[in-house]
């Protein structure tokens, strides 16, 4: 395949969590819909009719891969938008009945952020906390809950350390108390089957590019009968909930993702699994004072993540950087807030540690190869920095 | 313009930093400044002959600029007078690299304070400043929510290890007992933190190695203040004497031993 190698060529891309390239079938198929196939699906002449049902035909596609009914869902422009909708819009319409929201303390930050907005408009947040493996405890969010609370919105699987929540088990608790449960599902995309009707998730956040569709398609899964207000006012598009023209091509790029990720996930996450587990065990054999943050078992296929004593994250990338692999870390020195990384701090890591973090996820593209290239310029990397290092003799 | 976005001086400082290193001898003055705990730490090392910087050497803890930032200023103060060397200000050493990412500029101020440290402490002869420290003894009164929290993890027993498995562990300095103790949690946990006030450990050296070699994580110089949490323990408030700085770190189970 083209893209492979291209990406072989230039570099080793082992940072897949940021951004994953659009496969090429994807980019097939969407070519007509920019050019010849442009129809609107609010015309009512062949042309318009034609992208309608190219649209519902995707919708439909969709909702299958997360065992959704076809109207239940909503197609918005990325996972930041389906947040905003999903929380924003349920609390909005739904504050006659009470104001209290649960997050966990290791929420994507686009999470934190909205529930900083909604602590200035009249909501109370709570936070729950995760262990040290990442993980949020269900009986911690029991210790929150009041009878106000109306949101819990926990991620399906971390986006930095990849640990994966017992979200069946908070989706429980939920129905239980009554209480709507959301989950940003983009870190697991493609990485864990995701079934909303077993887990009892209420409403859901999903985006094109993390199934290797393009950017600025996402979709939020809204179960029949909860009501949200729009943020996005206008022709009344997607049910009146996010009005704007539908985004065709990307939209038929989103559900070719969807299709193709159905046939080839299961290898695919046997293969990612493989390279994690290799790329785990070398790493904390080659380098002394290595560890690894998340948890040992229960973390996505696609994600090792590693803090070494005495180093510091934004030098590690340049380092790797420079030998050609490109990797991520949470570090606060490569942060716009140069403040460490959120997650990493509710693990129970010191500033210090969180700052010696380096991130490796995986994807599609990889080959053992860019895995074997990894494992073996770290530790030089690793060795060089803590030889300039004051802290690391003491460690 | 992006943290990592550097030019290409800052990068060549960064790939092959200059004079790295440690100096030893009675002519040596040490300066050190700076925190892990708020990102970086720096150690410069100055040799000084009649009034001149005669050898400088470092060794830093941080990003990218602050390892550059560290070689530059060595490389600009060797062979300048004292007065010269102090006049450094951190514009100059951003000049002198080609311009540093904005958000990057206390990087390069601490490896100018980190020269003007050791200066001053040639001058007044001074062990540096982040050795000096306050003593303090912390007791389980000391500590709000102690009581509170007893046996919803707060522990003042070391009976039964297996009460720690899985458990984010954070043990106080109570001699020898409680740092066998520590050891022997690491058995059980991953995590287990170790709270002393003092600066170093007056213990038995082998005990020492063996704690050194240990993955518990130390923090020397430091104080619980409070345990908070809502039916269980899920942090501890922490006083770094040091720095005088106050901060948060999320744990299961504190350990105080009687």
């Amino acid at each position: 395949m083209v893209l492979r190698r291209k990406i072989n060529n230039m570099s080793v891309y082992l940072d897949y969590q940021s951004s994953k390239p659009v496969d090429p079938r994807v980019v097939e198929a969407m070519t007509p819909y920019l050019s010849s196939k442009f129809g609107n699906p609010s015309s009512l002449h062949s042309l318009g009719n034609e992208a309608t049902k190219i649209l519902e035909n995707a919708r439909q596609t969709v909702a299958g891969f997360i065992n959704a009914e076809k109207d239940e869902i909503i197609f918005t422009s990325g996972a930041t938008e389906s947040n905003n909708l999903g929380i924003i819009g349920f609390a909005m319409r739904n504050k006659q009945r009470g104001n209290h929201i649960i997050i966990s303390e290791i929420e994507h930050i686009s999470i934190h952020n909205i529930a900083k907005y909604l602590a200035k408009n009249e909501f109370d947040i709570s936070k729950v906390p995760v262990d040290q493996y990442g993980k949020v405890s269900v009986n911690k969010i029991k210790d929150r809950l009041t009878d106000n609370t109306i949101l819990i919105s926990i991620g399906y699987a971390n986006n930095e350390i990849g640990t994966i929540q017992p979200i069946a088990e908070i989706g429980n608790l939920c129905r239980e108390k009554n209480i709507i449960l959301h989950s940003d599902a983009v870190a697991a995309e493609g990485l864990l089957p995701i079934d909303v009707k077993k887990d009892n998730i209420d409403i859901l956040t999903f985006s094109s590019n993390d199934i290797y569709g393009p950017k600025g398609v996402g979709v939020l899964y809204v179960r029949k009968g909860i009501r949200l207000t729009p943020l996005m006012i206008g022709g009344g598009q997607e049910s009146g909930i996010r009005s704007g023209t539908e985004n065709i091509p990307g939209i038929v790029g989103m559900a070719k993702a969807v299709e193709i990720m159905q046939q080839e996930m299961d290898n695919e996450i046997k293969k990612l699994r493989g390279y994690r587990d290799h790329l785990i065990k070398i790493i904390l054999r080659k380098i002394p004072k290595s560890y690894l943050n998340g948890h040992p078992t229960e973390r996505l296929a696609n994600n090792a993540h590693f803090r070494f004593s005495g180093i510091e994250g934004e030098s590690l990338l340049l380092s790797m950087n420079d030998k050609g692999i490109s990797v991520s870390t949470g570090s606060a020195c490569s942060s716009k807030t140069l403040e460490p990384s959120h997650t990493l701090i509710s693990l129970g890591l010191l500033h210090e540690e969180a700052h010696g973090s380096l991130q490796f996820t995986f994807g599609r593209f990889t080959s053992q190869r860019d895995i074997d290239a990894a494992a073996e310029a770290l530790p030089d990397v690793v060795n060089r920095l803590r030889k300039l290092s004051p802290l690391y003799h003491k460690t | 313009m992006k943290s990592t976005q550097y030019s290409e001086k800052v990068l060549d400082h960064f790939r092959n930093p200059r004079n790295v290193g440690i100096l030893k001898g009675k002519d040596v003055a040490v300066g050190r400044v700076g925190n892990p705990v708020c990102g970086d730490l720096m150690e410069f090392y100055v040799k000084i002959k009649n009034n001149k910087i005669d050898d400088i050497k470092f060794k830093t803890f941080g990003c990218g600029s602050a390892i550059a930032t560290a070689s530059m200023i060595t490389e600009m103060a060797k062979g300048k007078t004292i007065e010269e060397a102090l006049k450094i200000s951190r514009k100059d050493v951003a000049d002198e690299l080609n311009g540093l990412p904005p958000i990057k500029m206390h990087c390069s101020n601490l490896a100018t304070d980190a020269l003007r440290d050791a200066i001053h402490n040639f001058k007044t002869k001074q062990k540096p400043s982040l050795q000096a420290t306050p003593e303090a003894k912390e007791c389980r009164e000391g500590i709000t929510n102690a009581e509170k929290f007893l046996n919803r993890g707060v522990h003042f027993e070391a009976d039964d290890p297996s009460l720690f498995i899985d458990k984010r562990t954070i043990v106080l300095d109570r001699g020898d007992k409680s740092i066998e103790f520590a050891l022997t949690l690491t058995k059980y946990t991953p995590r287990v933190v170790y709270v002393t006030s003092a600066k170093d450990f007056s213990i038995k050296p082998e005990l020492k190695r063996k704690l050194i070699q240990s993955d518990v994580k130390i923090l020397y110089e430091s104080r619980i203040l409070e345990i908070m949490g809502i039916t269980e323990v899920e942090k501890v408030r922490i006083h770094d004497l040091n720095e005088n700085e106050k901060y948060e770190l999320f744990v299961d189970a504190v350990v105080i031993l009687l």
